[in-house]
């Protein structure tokens, strides 16, 4: 489904590539996790999927097609193959949860029937029956990230790209986002998602594409996140900034931990 | 559908940025009013051209009654005079400078007030017998003015010769001048107007640029993307060149139609009526401008 073969970009010629030489294949209907620390090219990787930006070499294939052969005018065909969610959800404030779903199908001309049907369906398999007419501000984190999920999904990709989808949630909020996400997975979409939450990696159990200053150093099957002292204790520092848990020097253990608090 | 989303997106484009469309339509209105008042001036040269430019150079008025010149002592105009006149206009001294000549009777002049003044109300107040005859004199050469005008202004029965290309010319250049200064203006407006418009659309690009974002990576195309952004601009202009065109058919109505031709009854002033020429070229000048500058803002501004 998505296909990286020897691709390089480079953002700023003095400083090292945000990704190098990166040669992965993501199939059909698979759920992989990218991880690594901060500035590892983690969301470079997935701007490059949608196009948002140009590969300096190699090549980048969605869907069997070179990104690259994509004309300007056809990169809204590729991108409505491919559905996004951020770590900020990116709701429209203005718009209730209905509209910021229904926003995605009436851009791309989706007639008012459809939406109609299609809306509440997707707002039933992300958990948010009911709350239709809510507006963003009246919605835990969690909640909006199932909007934005919602919509991200809603007209159907056959890809679902997450850039730290938990990244703003608390861990029992993000495990419940990842059930989510799974069941999108189940439904046959190609998730690939970008985190260094290593509470839910370990959880999750699902292929592991670990990136290190924009090098592939561990591909991995059903792997836990492990064997990144500075990255876990990164995470451990942003998790301290929060507030939620004691600062104890960021050793490894999360995987217990993360159990226990849930 | 989309149609329907698009209007919807212009509506709230148009209402979040109020303040910038007034603007942006005020702009264009006045830089489109200067570029339209400099076309009626043309208008109004053509109009006074198309008459008389050709038609006549030196016009050699004779004596009627009450002519109060030296030359009218006698009263008017005899017809063994205007024989005489007639004669020494075809004598070769005289027949040398010029292409030909006509004689307007006073009832040719009368007609001739009429057509010109068909719009103004000063045309029922004449009568044949206040319009003086005249020689109507084409010349070969129009600096030889002077010849005709010595030969002439002292023979009995000319009342005055007159060399009306001049009296036009100084009045059509002063009208040229005030055109250019218009259009000067309507330049300076314009650039006004195109920065405004582009500010304008930057200001709306910004502050819909989550809305913006979110469409781009849903995939909607860069028509629904843009389209709202770049008709805000046109509307705008659109309304402005609206406001411009009814401003100048007032200004032809009531200014020269009423106002004008009565202080001025023996002007010929265009009518409200061939202003309307101007509507569809400042709608459609405003359109574009304002269509141009935000295709060209939103390359920058707008990522698609
Ligand atoms: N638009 C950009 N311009 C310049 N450098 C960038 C840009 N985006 C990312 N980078 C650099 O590329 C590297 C990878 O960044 P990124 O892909 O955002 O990493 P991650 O998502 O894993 O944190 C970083 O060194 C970052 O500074
Ligand atoms: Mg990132």
């Amino acid at each position: 489904m998505i296909r990286f073969e020897n691709v390089t970009k480079v953002y700023d010629q003095k400083a090292r590539p945000a990704l190098d030489s990166i040669n992965l294949e993501i199939d059909r209907g698979e759920f992989a996790f990218l991880v690594g620390a901060s500035g590892s090219g983690k969301s470079t990787f997935l701007r490059l999927v949608l196009k948002e930006d140009r590969a300096t070499s190699g090549a980048v294939y969605v869907a069997g097609q070179n990104v690259a052969k994509i004309s300007s005018w056809r990169v809204p065909r590729l991108r409505r193959g491919i559905g996004v969610v951020f770590q900020d959800f990116r709701l429209l404030p203005q718009k209730n949860v209905f509209a910021n779903v229904a926003f995605a199908m009436q851009v791309i001309g989706k007639s008012r029937s459809v939406i109609r049907d299609t809306v509440p369906e997707v707002l039933k398999t992300v958990g948010l029956e009911g709350k239709e007419h809510r507006m963003p501000h009246e919605l835990s984190g969690g909640e909006q990230q199932r909007v934005a999920i919602a919509r991200a999904v809603v007209n159907r990709p056959g890809i679902l790209l997450a850039d730290e989808p938990t990244g703003n949630l608390d861990p029992t909020t993000s495990m419940g986002i990842m059930g989510v996400l799974d069941k999108i997975n189940q439904n046959g979409t190609t998730v690939v998602m970008a985190t260094h939450d290593d509470d839910i990696v370990n959880e999750m159990r699902k292929r592991v594409v670990e990136l290190r200053n924009g090098v592939v150093i561990r591909d991995e099957a059903k792997a836990l996140y492990t064997s990144m002292i500075p990255v876990v204790g990164q995470s451990r520092r942003l998790k301290d900034a929060s507030g939620r848990e004691a600062p104890d020097g960021g050793l490894p253990g999360n995987g217990a931990e993360g159990e226990a608090q849930r | 559908m989309r149609l329907a989303f698009i209007l919807s997106e212009i509506g709230s484009g148009l209402r979040r940025n109020l303040s910038m469309v007034v603007s942006v339509i005020l702009v264009t209105f006045v830089s489109l009013t200067f570029v339209g008042a400099a076309g009626m001036l043309q208008m109004q040269i053509n109009q006074m051209k198309g008459y008389w430019y050709d038609k006549v150079q030196v016009a050699i008025f004779l004596c009627s009654e009450g002519s109060t010149a030296p030359g009218c002592a006698s009263g008017p105009v005899t017809p063994e005079q205007q024989q005489g006149l007639n004669a020494l206009l075809e004598s070769p001294a005289v027949a040398q400078y010029i292409n030909d000549f006509q004689f307007e009777s006073k009832d040719e002049a009368y007609k001739h007030f009429k057509d010109q003044f068909s719009n103004s109300p000063i045309v029922d107040s004449v009568t044949p017998d206040q319009l003086p005859a005249s020689f109507r004199i084409n010349m070969k050469d129009p600096e030889k003015y002077q010849i005709i005008s010595e030969t002439f202004s002292s023979q009995p029965g000319v009342e005055t010769v007159i060399d009306q290309r001049q009296l036009l010319e100084r009045l059509f250049s002063v009208m040229n001048g005030a055109s250019l200064v218009a259009v000067g203006i309507a330049g300076v407006m314009i650039v006004c107007a195109i920065l405004l418009i582009a500010t304008t659309i930057r200001l709306s690009a910004f502050s819909r640029r989550r809305e913006t974002g979110i469409m781009r990576l849903v995939g909607a195309s860069k028509t629904v993307i843009q389209l709202p952004f770049i008709l805000e601009g046109v509307i705008a202009a659109v309304i402005g060149a609206a406001l411009a065109s009814g401003t100048l058919w007032a200004v032809a109505h009531f200014f020269l139609g009423d106002y004008m031709s009565r202080q001025y009854p023996d002007t010929a002033f265009i009518s409200s009526g061939q202003t309307l020429i101007l509507v569809p070229a400042l709608l459609i000048l405003g359109g574009s401008l304002a269509g141009i500058s935000s295709l060209l803002t939103l390359r920058r501004y707008l990522r698609v």
